[in-house]
């Protein structure tokens, strides 16, 4: 019963997979057709480097999403931590070995602070991380209201630098993705990540340790935010406060366009990958036929309905 | 403190000091505000400011009456403050000069309000979405709308009387005070005194009850959500009165503070609790609060950490849970 149940879930994701990468190939084929810049190498490592910081946003979302959580920090933490490091930094390359591990440990922190508090006054995931996204955006804005900083050339190198025609962001991004899968599937850590969000109660019945496989999962997410916003930083040279406004909700998208219920316990880390390399290229495609962002934003509404609608569609 | 209390057993029968300050609770606290902000600032009690205050509390209040009632059928509207920019903007497509066009931009304001919430409850009620996602897409498209049309500039072509809804008074007492008052005493009597209120608790304490009632549980859910964008579609109205000129921004962070001043006064996110006086009182305490920080000159960025603060300790003061 219970393999046949696991069969039915893995067909299902895989049926959502599928679809993605059927639009995703039609882009590509549309791309080619309207445009005969869209398939040239150049057009293809530019859509590879802008895949990092959705890419590892969306992830860090996947693992709260899937425990059955939400974080709706991500984004004033994104931003947070490229105003940390473009005002701690300011052009010097001596301080990069102190400055990223301190940007990760602050933004890992952060995240399990968003999980010790849904999990200590057990009040929902999504007022926690909402009230936490205002704190850290108003403290971001006392420090600096402005874009301001700077960062040293090395650091501006890992966004922008190829190895052998290929971006490094896009490898690190794809490695990151890979560890992640196999994290999810094959320790026992990475499971019982599936097991909370799949039924909370029946985990905790079970004697799984509910409390700090939550944390876990939030201050994953806010270590993938704090990768994302070292990669931005180098990408925009400086630290705004407001860059990663829009990025929470982006970072939603992917993982459900991929397959994962936002209810939890269902989905994975490849729908997401798939979903991140979806939007991006359909945003390249938008703005190569020169429609505007607008429209983009409609798109992106429109798919979230579709891609929710259908999944629970299947789910009757 | 107030989390030990909620977490002590409540009896529905007896009357603890807990379930007093539960139901008195905020009352009492915007009281203590009330003191303390006339005694930390002199300004406070100056009726310009105390009149300001309450101009930019009255549209929050409209939306904050709409919130309630999507909250109460366990839902969520993070659609408003979207909706009423895109309201702002409709208002200026009449491209009219004289007030004659006022009443057709409310009905235009209402009408299409009220299909944005047509399609936020049907796509919670009869697709199954969830009303976070929902609503989220529904506020990225009706931004993508709004900018397509704007191209992204703010527009300032308005009938002049459209000031009149943030400052004009009748009888002396200020207009959108008397427009709040109006949608809270109707919205309240039909809550509590209707047989379509009675169903809004029922299918928001437990939705397969009310269906086994004969309750239809999707048209109830349908109702509220049309309910919430008309009040924030109305609410969009005064506010553009107040600001004047349409950015693509206007309402901006209402999303927030209505369900920050709805949970704080005591509408559950768990569906079925809740009442309008109470979210009106969450308002009152948010915008004082806002006003004190910045009378008391701190800086303006901290409103919204003390926002996120609040809105954490209220969730888990009530103990709240989203299904």
């Amino acid at each position: 019963m219970t393999t046949l149940l696991m069969d039915l879930r893995r067909n299902r994701l895989m049926l959502s997979y599928l679809i993605v990468a059927v639009l995703i190939l039609l882009i590509l084929v549309a791309g080619g057709a309207l445009s005969d810049r869209f398939l040239t190498w150049r057009n293809v490592t530019n859509v590879l480097q802008q895949l990092i910081v959705l890419g590892l946003v969306s992830l860090g979302q996947t693992f709260v999403v899937l425990m059955g959580g939400i974080d709706l920090a991500i984004g004033s933490l994104v931003g947070a931590i490229t105003v940390f490091l473009a005002n701690f930094l300011d052009w010097r390359p001596d301080l990069i070995w102190l400055a990223v591990p301190l940007a990760l440990l602050a933004a890992t922190s952060i995240g399990a602070v968003n999980g010790i508090l849904t999990v200590v006054l057990r009040v929902h995931p999504l007022i926690v991380t909402l009230g936490m996204s205002s704190v850290i955006f108003g403290a971001t804005l006392m420090y600096r209201k402005e874009p301001g900083g700077s960062i040293p050339r090395a650091l501006e190198d890992i966004a922008y630098r190829n190895v052998a025609g290929i971006p490094v962001s896009a490898v690190v991004l794809v490695v990151v993705f890979a560890i992640a899968a196999l994290w999810l599937q094959r320790t026992r850590a990475g499971r019982n990540i599936y097991f909370v969000g799949g039924d909370p109660e029946a985990a905790r019945l079970n004697g799984f340790p509910v409390g700090r496989i939550t944390i876990m999962a939030y201050a994953l997410s806010g270590l993938c935010a704090g990768i994302a916003a070292i990669f931005l930083t180098a990408r925009t040279g400086v630290g705004d406060p407001r860059i990663g406004v829009a990025l929470t909700l982006q970072s939603i998208t992917p993982v459900v366009v991929g397959g994962t219920i936002l209810a939890g316990g269902r989905g994975g880390v490849l729908g997401t990958f798939l979903g991140v390399l979806l939007i991006t290229m359909l945003n390249s495609l938008l703005n190569f036929v020169g429609v505007s962002s607008y429209y983009q934003w409609i798109i992106q509404g429109v798919i979230i309905i579709v891609a929710v609608g259908f999944h629970t569609v299947r789910r009757k | 403190m107030a989390p030990l209390e909620a977490t002590l057993p409540k009896s529905r029968t007896s009357f603890s000091m807990a379930a007093l300050f539960e139901r008195f609770g905020l009352a009492i606290f915007l009281g203590v505000l009330l003191v303390a902000a006339a005694l930390l600032s002199p300004t406070f009690l100056r009726p310009a400011n105390l009149i300001n205050v309450l101009t930019i509390a009255a549209p929050l209040g409209m939306v904050v009456i709409g919130q309630a009632f999507v909250i109460m059928v366990r839902g969520l509207d993070l659609s408003v403050a979207s909706l009423m920019a895109t309201v702002a903007v409709l208002a200026t497509a009449f491209k009219a000069t004289s007030n004659e066009a006022i009443p057709a931009i409310f009905l235009a304001a209402i009408v299409f309000s009220a299909l944005v919430g047509v399609v936020n409850g049907w796509l919670v009620a009869k697709r199954n979405v969830s009303p976070f996602l929902a609503t989220l897409a529904m506020m990225i498209i009706l931004q993508g709308v709004r900018f397509a049309y704007t191209g992204g500039a703010p527009i300032s072509t308005l009938p002049p009387g459209m000031s009149f809804l943030a400052s004009g008074r009748i009888w002396g007492i200020p207009v959108n005070l008397v427009t709040l008052a109006v949608l809270a005493i109707v919205l309240t009597v039909v809550l509590h005194r209707s047989r379509f209120g009675r169903e809004i608790f029922m299918v928001g304490s437990n939705p397969k009850a009310a269906f086994l009632n004969g309750i239809a549980p999707d048209r109830v859910t349908i109702a509220c959500y049309v309910i919430c964008s008309v009040c924030a579609g109305i609410g969009g109205l005064f506010l553009l009165g107040y600001v004047g000129t349409v950015s693509n921004w206007v309402g901006q962070g209402y999303e927030l503070d209505s369900i920050v001043a709805a949970v704080m006064g005591g509408v559950a996110l768990s569906g079925g609790r809740g009442s309008i006086l109470g979210a009106l009182l969450g308002v009152a305490v948010l915008v004082v609060i806002n006003n004190l920080v910045l009378l008391l000159g701190f800086p303006i960025e901290m409103q919204l950490i003390i926002k996120g603060i609040i809105i954490i300790g209220a969730a888990a003061f009530y103990r709240t849970r989203l299904v």
